[in-house]
């Protein structure tokens, strides 16, 4: 993926402080954790494909062997892929191009968030060398977390690392949105993508810093003896958990916000339309997000225990989210409206991720009522809800981004028919995976076990979902594969080749060279990313 | 990052300073405190120190002295883009005082919880508040000096306000000292827990304030200077100082 007229410079790419190679770094960093925590997800499906032992050798033991992989699925799929998928590699790669800048404010700083991004991988890594992997989900809940013989500050460093580079991401990009777009760019003209991103960084911002915190009072707690989350010495035991989420529910919408940000990018491109009803998405719809994602946190605790009066408040908050949801999906439907619509592969995944909002954000309307969240909380409904509205979706997203801005990255045109097959197979395989677990989870099935012998019943349902998670890997290495074949040795693009009319196709090469374009941008006041004159 | 900015750069940036900052980082903190803490490897711990203090040191200089020579793609913005940072410290605080708040709020009658001290020192934490001020003070000087080309005026009150940052660590490390022969460390109670977690996390962030005037300092003697540096150096050590009310009043005072 060098330039044509470079060559490949090792030293140019690992110590680059160039937006572009920055963000392809995170994209093999996120990749790479994303592939290894997807072993961890057809383990996890392979050990719940019998109602007894499957893979864990031990009985005795077996518990906390399979908590590690619950640890490494979920710490690096949210925080080594998703995050990093959409507010490192995306953001860094497209935004600045598409608000016409030369880089990001600050370039140094930019590489120093992509080398604490794999400092925190590392940590993550270091789970299969030690001999005490951290096993406490990824969450981390105490008191198990503290009482664990686990290595709970591996744990706490991951986050550490991973959280210090979001932070540090957020100011370069808050900052180059701010003095960095082209001359005549007004905030009416910004991508949705960059809102988006935008939005997301503002949350990160804000939330990360008290999860370092709660994370931190954890470590001290586990290993210098303090008593924060200890109520036997006058500490708070859900006081981590409101901590922990005070973060964890607004991060799901710094992953909802930039992949949506990615389909709104996609489906104008493909239907050839306006984005519809614009201000109401950005200003409605994404800040609409952020001024409610800090006061929605508690519902994840309705059933730890808390005054009425407080369930209702938040049941009322929580509901309350659909309503800029709600017109973010509107814009995203109304913009594919009388659109002249090519299914290309990014196509596919984008329409593919409608579907996936719906069914994942509907499910989550029954978690959010007092009434029935008593029943479904702690079972598999929740993990099916959170996996099509955050695992897929968002995956699918990044997929969306990747191919439609591959001949951007790459100067090639990504392979359609492999990937073609490839989304077929993710996307049937991913329904058949999660669909199940919807069924058997209003049924009661807990979420989290790796012995069900007491529910025999629901066997039949985790057989399904296992052969399900194995059809998905067989997409996710052929979509993998694609982009490596098609990268290496895939047709030449044109320079424009979806016929874009947004900054990035239109005014620089693909890929971009140092300092992206060949002439300083300007755009008039009648430009927008989305004039295809419809 | 010898940008131009009216034509077309022509090869890639690279700086190796932030690959070599991280990786010391890397070294120095989370392996360094699991091979002290979880594994009681002293040797380990020292070993790991000992890879990752220099990694630290010598990345900081390379990227002070590429921030002090080069020209940004975009000069002046530091100064707007360090009180965002400001947001998200603020935030970390909040989460710790969040917790204190809690815990003390659920006890009660049973504050402050058995093994507290008597009484603490409150001249001690008055002092403090002396030292921090005054410094904050003496950077403004610093920097009218700066801002009026006085090179060697800068330095000196640099350094005055360094010193009186030193000692206020020197208070916090006298003040430790003095509860650990008490018997009130951070595992004692509950007050405890959150006195050394607040007081410390605000002590390592005067240390952090003391390196980053320490960037500014060193090469001032070579008159190598960059106000917004400068600048931003004293607006995070203001932030310290402002922090320092907060924690004065509630874990000491209240």
């Amino acid at each position: 993926m060098s330039t044509e007229s470079h060559g490949f410079n090792l030293k140019e790419w690992i110590f680059t402080t160039d937006h572009k190679r920055i963000g392809i770094l995170y994209l093999i960093g996120s990749m790479a954790a994303f592939s290894i925590a997807g072993v961890m997800a057809l383990m996890i499906r392979l050990e719940q494909s019998t109602l007894g032992p499957t893979l864990v050798h031990d009985v005795a033991t077996g518990g906390s062997q399979y908590n590690v992989w619950l640890y490494f699925h979920g710490a690096a799929m949210i925080l080594g892929f998703l995050i990093p998928g959409l507010t490192g590699f995306a953001a860094n790669y497209f935004l600045p191009l598409m608000i016409g800048a030369k880089d990001v404010a600050f370039p140094r700083i930019n590489a120093f968030s992509v080398w604490l991004f794999y400092a925190g991988i590392i940590m993550a890594l270091l789970t299969f060398v030690i001999g005490d992997p951290p096993d406490v989900m990824w969450t981390g809940y105490p008191p198990y977390s503290l009482l664990t013989s686990g290595n709970t500050a591996f744990y706490v460093f991951t986050v550490h690392l991973l959280g210090f580079a979001s932070i540090l991401g957020a100011v370069n990009f808050l900052v180059t949105v701010i003095y960095m777009r082209a001359p005549g760019m007004g905030w009416n003209q910004l991508n949705m993508f960059v809102w988006s991103t935008v939005t997301a960084f503002v949350i990160q911002l804000v939330f990360v810093p008290v999860l370092a915190s709660a994370v931190t009072m954890l470590l001290f707690d586990k290993y210098l003896g303090t008593h924060f989350f200890d109520p036997s010495q006058g500490g708070d035991v859900l006081l981590y958990q409101n901590l922990f989420w005070f973060y964890s529910h607004p991060a799901v919408y710094v992953i909802l916000l930039p992949a949506l940000g990615i389909l709104f990018e996609v489906v104008a491109t493909f239907s050839k339309n306006m984005v519809f009803n614009y201000k109401a998405a950005v200003y409605g719809g994404m800040w609409g997000i952020v001024l409610i994602s800090g006061e929605v946190w508690i519902h994840h605790l309705y059933i730890s225990g808390m005054p009425d009066w407080i369930r209702i408040g938040m049941m009322v908050s929580t509901l309350l989210i659909s309503v800029p949801v709600g017109l973010l999906a509107i814009s995203l439907f109304g913009t594919l409206y009388r659109g002249a619509i090519t299914y290309t592969t990014a196509m596919k995944y984008a329409t593919a991720c409608l579907f996936l909002f719906l069914i994942g954000g509907l499910t989550g309307i029954p978690l959010a009522m007092t009434v029935m969240t008593v029943h479904l909380s702690e079972t598999s409904f929740v993990h099916a809800h959170f996996h099509y509205i955050m695992g897929i979706f968002a995956t699918f997203s990044v997929f969306a981004g990747v191919y439609y801005w591959f001949p951007k990255m790459t100067g090639k045109m990504p392979g359609e028919k492999m990937g073609n097959l490839g989304f077929w197979f993710n996307f049937i395989g991913v329904n058949i995976t999660f669909f199940p677990l919807f069924i058997i989870g209003i049924e009661g099935m807990p979420r989290r076990y790796w012995n069900y012998e007491m529910f025999p019943q629901f066997e039949p349902f985790h057989k399904i979902a296992t052969v399900g998670a194995f059809l998905v890997a067989i997409g996710m290495l052929l979509t993998i594969l694609n982009w490596i074949i098609s990268a290496i040795s895939g047709e030449k693009s044109v320079a424009n080749p979806w016929k874009s009319v947004s900054l990035e196709w239109t005014h620089c090469p693909n890929p971009p060279g140092p300092g992206n374009f060949p002439k300083d941008v300007v755009v008039s006041a009648d430009w927008t990313p989305y004039n295809y004159g419809r | 990052m010898s940008h131009s900015t009216t034509e077309h750069a022509h090869h890639w940036e690279v700086s190796w300073a932030p690959m070599v900052l991280t990786a010391g980082i890397l070294f120095l903190v989370p392996l360094t405190f699991a091979a002290y803490f979880v594994y009681q490897n002293e040797l380990n711990a020292i070993i790991f120190a000992g890879i990752g203090t220099p990694l630290v040191l010598i990345g900081i200089s390379k990227w002070v002295s590429e921030g002090l020579t080069q020209k940004p793609l975009l000069a002046g913005v530091s100064p707007s883009a360090l009180p965002f940072f400001i947001i998200s410290e603020v935030f970390i605080f909040l989460g710790l005082f969040a917790s204190y708040w809690t815990m003390r709020l659920s006890a009660g009658e049973n504050w402050p919880p058995a093994g507290t001290p008597e009484h603490m020192n409150l001249v001690l934490p008055l002092i403090m508040t002396v030292l921090l001020v005054g410094s904050s003070l003496t950077y403004h000087v610093a920097e009218h000096h700066l801002d009026h080309d006085n090179l060697g005026g800068f330095r000196s009150w640099l350094m005055l306000t360094m010193l009186l940052g030193l000692l206020f660590l020197g208070c916090t490390i006298y003040e430790y000292h003095h509860l650990l022969g008490m018997n009130f460390g951070p595992s004692t109670n509950a007050y405890s827990s959150a006195f050394f977690s607040i007081t410390g996390f605000h002590a390592s962030h005067v240390i952090v304030g003391l390196g980053i005037f320490a960037a500014v300092l060193l090469p001032a003697f070579a008159g190598k200077t960059n106000k917004y540096f400068a600048f931003c150096a004293g607006l995070y050590w203001h932030f310290v100082d402002i922090v320092w009310f907060f924690v004065a009043s509630q874990v000491y005072y209240w």
